[in-house]
């Protein structure tokens, strides 16, 4: 049994193809990264993955269930490429939204620890519009968080960010990621940032996006700085980059 | 932080140096030319006019006043549900939306005399008229406010299975209200045009009813003091809204 199991997804916007026939299975905790041309469909498979969109063709199951009942179990926590944050909530009441959604009353010690595991503390009364890009993205995937669902999708997360702000995400990304055991999908524009972070890279097509290639990343966990200077890493980066140039 | 301070007293005092420079204009070119007093009374005598006659100023303004905003609360408390039936409900907006637009297009002017007919001669023709002339920047501007939400935030909502309330109280009505606030502070002058309006149809007291008797009486100066009254009447009704909206929004970043 896969955790993530994608039969034969296609897709279309009217008469556009978009994905042409994905399947892929993600094992529970793994951290998966898809990359590809830009405009390839990328953002659009997260969607149905994370039953936003209904696809033209295809089947998802989540652990051995439909689609539907994984949203209803809130099994997706979402990160999208902007924070959408809401302006009239603080960092705070911005992560507890979803807890007032499902209702759940998760004490509140559980999100002063998130506050803390993503390096907000002393940020939770702020409002959204004091804080940097980088803070804002935190606080979202603090928000994704906080009602702990099982699977993370997120969608380009760090690209509107700086060099260096970018690398220090990753990094945190990462060390939640040991911490939680979330299992993650990642989309990137950057093969670099796929090849850091993840178990495996997935190499989309150009439009009607198929799957090139599937890649395991077999570097070392934990991941520092450190692996970027190793011989490997420029390997992968190099393998990935001619895989795409082609395609 | 010196020259910060004198521009904000420049700024402050700015708009007051300019007042008294028109007004003494005004007065100079009235004194000089020995303009009719009919025609146009020089500022001084408004403002003789304006202190001696404030007692029943205030009185037919507050007439106008309350005529304006009764019809303003009941305009946009129909504006904003009826803005909200048409966000959940296509099939409704697409059949009332061309009223609503009918209803903008045709004049207010056109309509007082049916509103005195069927509301009578008191107050209810004058709550109906601002009502009338308000209604429609009340829905345009909510269902505008309404739809301007964020895809990826509507996405995230969906994507914890939010329920229509959720997405309205927690994301829809809050994206709105900066909207709304725009919408009721284009209806207080609305409202008050509405209101005047329905006074020179057919009324014996507001601000309405004094203007049109001192332009049959060629009371110039009791006009203007009546125009005057009219203008503050306005200006305070405006400045309340924004008052409260300054206190409800305080996350955006408006102009000032």
């Amino acid at each position: 049994m896969s955790f993530i199991d994608v039969q034969n997804i296609k897709h279309s916007f009217n008469s556009l193809n978009v994905l042409n026939d994905i399947s892929l299975r993600i094992k529970e905790g793994e951290f998966v990264s898809v990359i590809g041309p830009s405009g390839c469909g990328k953002t659009t498979l997260l969607k149905i993955l994370g039953g936003l969109l209904p696809p033209s063709h295809g089947n998802i199951t989540i652990k051995d269930s439909s689609l539907d009942i994984a949203i209803k179990r809130r099994d997706f926590g979402f990160v999208f490429q902007n924070p959408v944050l809401l302006p009239w909530r603080t960092v705070l009441q911005n992560i507890e939204l979803p807890l007032e959604i499902i209702g759940d009353q998760t004490p509140f010690a559980e999100s002063e620890k998130l506050l803390e595991l993503l390096g907000l503390k002393g940020f939770g009364k702020y409002y959204p519009k004091a804080l940097s890009g980088g803070m804002k993205q935190r606080v979202a995937i603090a928000r994704a968080l906080v009602f702990n669902p099982d699977i993370l999708l997120m969608d380009e997360p760090f690209g509107a960010l700086d060099e260096l702000t970018r690398e220090r995400l990753n990094l945190e990304l990462l060390k939640i990621w040991e911490q939680t055991h979330k299992t993650i999908i990642f989309i990137t524009h950057s093969i670099s940032e796929a090849v850091f972070l993840s178990n495996r890279v997935i190499v989309l097509s150009e439009r009607p996006a198929k799957i090139d290639e599937i890649k395991e990343i077999d570097l070392p966990f934990p991941r520092t700085i450190a692996v970027k200077q190793s011989k490997e890493y420029f390997q992968y980066i190099t393998w990935l980059r001619n895989k795409l140039k082609k395609s | 932080m010196a020259t910060q301070q004198i521009k904000k007293i420049i700024n402050w005092f700015s708009p007051i140096i300019s007042f008294f420079l028109i007004v003494g204009v005004w007065e100079f070119l009235v004194r000089a030319f020995s303009v009719p007093q009919y025609l146009l009374p020089t500022p001084s005598a408004i403002a003789v006019d304006f202190s001696n006659s404030i007692g029943s100023l205030l009185f037919h303004a507050g007439v106008t006043f309350w005529e304006a905003f009764l019809g303003f609360l009941i305009a946009n408390v129909l504006g904003i549900l009826t803005a909200v039936a048409f966000v959940h409900s296509k099939t409704l907006e697409k059949s009332l939306y061309p009223f609503a637009i009918a209803l903008k297009t045709t004049p207010i002017v056109a309509m007082a005399p049916l509103l005195i007919l069927w509301f009578g001669n008191g107050i209810f023709s004058k709550v109906a008229a601002a009502a009338l002339i308000s209604f429609f920047p009340s829905i345009v501007n909510t269902v505008k406010g309404l739809k301007n939400v964020d895809i990826e935030a509507l996405d995230l909502f969906k994507s914890i299975s939010a329920n229509k309330w959720h997405i309205f109280s927690k994301l829809r009505f809050p994206t709105a209200l900066p909207y709304i606030f725009s919408a009721l502070k284009i209806s207080t002058s609305l409202a008050i045009v509405g209101a005047i309006v329905g006074e020179f149809v057919g009324a014996n007291k507001g601000i309405g009813f004094v203007i049109l008797i001192s332009s049959y009486h060629l009371e110039i100066v009791k006009m203007f003091s009546a125009i005057i009254a009219a203008a503050l009447i306005g200006i305070i009704f405006f400045w309340v809204v924004s008052f409260i909206e300054k206190r409800i929004i305080f996350w955006t970043d408006t102009e000032d």
